[in-house]
């Protein structure tokens, strides 16, 4: 079962990386350093005051959202306004990123040096609670997906936040014209975005190991997750999450126990070749391929 | 510094401005000259690096008939004990094995380039981004698992091709080094003066006009993809081989975050820009890395983290204040079209 823990928090990152293309047009490389500082955010929490590790989750949502904030408003948006080209805004994204890791190993350091605990390979899990034979991660991580759906749904289609958040999605000029703030809708995404991976990272450390290079290892999974759901689609990351994961754990564990066990080694090339298989046969992804369907 | 000191931090400099120069110029053509963002330039560099390692010691065992049971990868010590000796005694055998070693390292690169861009080829320049992204460090996973390539994490060692020079070994290296860098600098500089090299402009000014002219844009996109991984390929196995020893560590900052970072200080889509990004950038990190121990003691933090900081904020400074680099793309002058037949003369 522990593949619906995983699959739960890699929607919720695809989910950010989704609602950021499609407001932005940006593939935001910064994303899983930005999920990797929600785990250090919570887990300088727990160092330091020793709550309950559940307890730092809405924090790191605020904290990580406002570090999407800073990377919009102090990088993104001057670029915008010069009429940076798309690709130069990703390399920016990508030098975010950068400064980001220096900061969560300096952070990591700081931990290690001033409260004399582990501040790599952290891992929370021993002060999860268990529920009916399972971790709490397990429901939690569930829960919070289906939470942030539901809410995200009902901010796009029944308020007026979300109908003008929907217009600067669909045609940004035109929605300037009829008098939509523009860029602070987009600075509205990049916090919901944030805050969704600063949420997924502060449960990532409940489920698995977190060092402040995890995010590194993590991007190519979330970006995966995106296109194979599919860009265009919000709730397609969803989809892309829960098949991605689901081949990710169940798929390799299955291999493992067919062909031999030294195919776990290579794990982290599942997503790459489920992202060759839906670029090659279903390019708009998985959304794109039910809505032709449709019609 | 002393006089030795300051002859050894040029070398070592000048050695690390060849392979970025190398790697910098293949980037330039795909990013400034073509438009393709590739995000995973560490692939064609750790293809060529790794697979150059993997085959150097078999290939010298083989065309040198050293005649051992030992198994190249795994007793690799051993083997290259019976290897260097003669590659030591014979200046013109490592150079014919350098120049075999540099092939192999771009037909990895180039194998590299395809496999990464071949299923996004097709699609909008940010699929193929992410794409290439996402692709960049899976070498490291078949080299941290399949010990036949590099010989698993602890890595492995190489033929010491330039043995010959002895207590100079690092001097020749370095000017060999600089050599390749230089002819590759020419080769690039005369292709984007072709026809061909136009086309790639016209691709990346405007995509649909370049279609419409009936330009088949993938094979264009494809052919530069594979020319840029060909020199990152070839850069790679020069720094494998430079350094005499691999492990399966190449990653996403020093082998694609840079490279962006110093075309970006250049000036994208200018050869010459490339060379003077790769040059202040290199001075720059070096200067860094000589003094920053001097730092170390005024840091609240491991001054190790510095360069992560200091560079990704330089980028993003670039990014924002002086998007178009040091030296600005020239346009190349194209001679006028004669007038067409027939048609009145004004006036």
């Amino acid at each position: 079962m522990s593949w619906l823990t995983y699959s739960s928090l890699l929607s919720m990152m695809a989910l950010g990386v989704t609602l950021l293309y499609r407001t932005t047009k940006v593939a935001n490389f910064a994303h899983a350093s930005l999920v990797t500082s929600g785990a250090y955010v919570v887990y300088s929490i727990v160092v330091v005051l020793h709550p309950n590790p559940y307890v730092g989750a809405p924090i790191a949502f605020v904290i990580v959202g406002g570090l999407g904030l800073l990377l919009f408003y102090g990088v993104l948006e001057p670029m915008r306004r010069r009429h940076s080209p798309t690709v130069m805004l990703m390399v920016a994204t990508l030098a975010f990123d950068i400064v980001l890791f220096g900061v969560l190993n300096i952070i990591a350091d700081d931990l290690a040096s001033s409260y004399f605990v582990p501040s790599r390979n952290i891992l929370l899990s021993a002060s999860d609670f268990t529920f009916m034979g399972q971790p709490g991660i397990f429901f939690v991580a569930i829960g919070i997906l289906s939470l942030c759906s539901v809410v995200l749904y009902i901010l796009l289609n029944f308020t007026t936040l979300g109908i003008a958040l929907r217009a600067s999605m669909e045609n940004s000029s035109l929605a300037q014209a009829i008098g939509v703030n523009v860029s602070m809708m987009l600075g509205i995404s990049w916090f919901a975005a944030g805050g969704l991976a600063g949420v997924s990272g502060a449960l990532l450390p409940l489920w698995t190991q977190v060092n402040p290079n995890t995010g590194t290892v993590l991007l190519a999974s979330i970006f995966c997750a995106s296109i194979v759901g599919g860009l265009d689609e919000i709730y397609g990351a969803v989809l892309g999450g829960f098949l991605l994961g689901f081949v990710d754990v169940v798929g390799t564990s299955l291999l493992a126990s067919s062909i031999g066990s030294w195919i776990a080694f290579y794990e982290p090339a599942v997503p790459l070749v489920v992202l060759c298989a839906t670029l090659i046969l279903a390019p708009k992804g998985l959304a794109g391929f039910l809505a032709r369907r449709k019609k | 510094m002393t006089l030795d000191q300051v002859i050894l931090f040029t070398v070592d400099l000048l050695a690390l401005f060849s392979v970025y120069l190398i790697i910098n110029l293949g980037l330039n053509l795909q990013q400034g000259v073509t438009g393709i963002p590739n995000f995973g330039l560490v692939l064609a560099v750790a293809g060529g690096a790794y697979i150059t390692a993997s085959l150097s010691t078999r290939l010298a065992i083989y065309l040198l008939n050293v005649h051992t049971d030992l198994d190249p990868i795994v007793n690799n010590v051993s083997v290259l004990q019976l290897v260097n000796p003669i590659l030591r005694s014979s200046p013109w055998l490592s150079i014919g094995l350098l120049v075999l070693f540099l092939v192999i390292g771009g037909a990895s690169g180039a194998l590299m380039g395809l496999i990464s861009s071949a299923p996004a080829v097709r699609l909008r320049e940010d699929y193929l981004a992410i794409t290439l992204l996402a692709f960049g460090e899976i070498l490291n996973v078949v080299g941290n698992g399949y010990d036949p390539l590099v010989g698993g994490p602890p890595g492995t060692s190489l033929p010491d091709i330039f043995g010959w020079a002895g207590q100079y070994r690092f001097y020749w290296a370095t000017l060999i080094m600089l050599l390749v860098a230089v002819i590759i600098f020419v080769y690039v500089e005369r292709l984007v003066r072709t026809p061909f090299g136009r086309v790639l402009r016209a691709i990346r000014d405007n995509e649909n006009t370049a279609r419409s002219l009936g330009k088949d844009i993938t094979r264009y996109r494809m052919s530069s993809i594979l020319i840029g991984s060909i020199l990152c390929g070839i850069a790679g196995a020069l720094w494998a081989l430079y350094s005499g020893a691999v492990t399966p560590s190449y990653d996403r900052f020093d082998y694609t975050f840079l490279p962006w970072l110093m075309i970006l200080l250049g000036g994208m889509g200018s050869n010459i820009g490339t060379v003077v990004g790769t040059l202040v950038f290199v001075t720059l990190d070096e200067l860094i890395d000589y003094f920053k121990y001097a730092f170390a003691p005024f840091l609240p933090f491991d001054v190790v983290w510095l360069n992560y900081l200091l560079l990704g904020l330089l980028t993003i400074i670039i990014l924002i204040y002086r998007p178009e680099g040091i030296v600005r793309e020239k346009w190349t002058r194209v001679p006028p079209a004669p007038p067409p037949v027939g048609e009145a003369k004004p006036g």
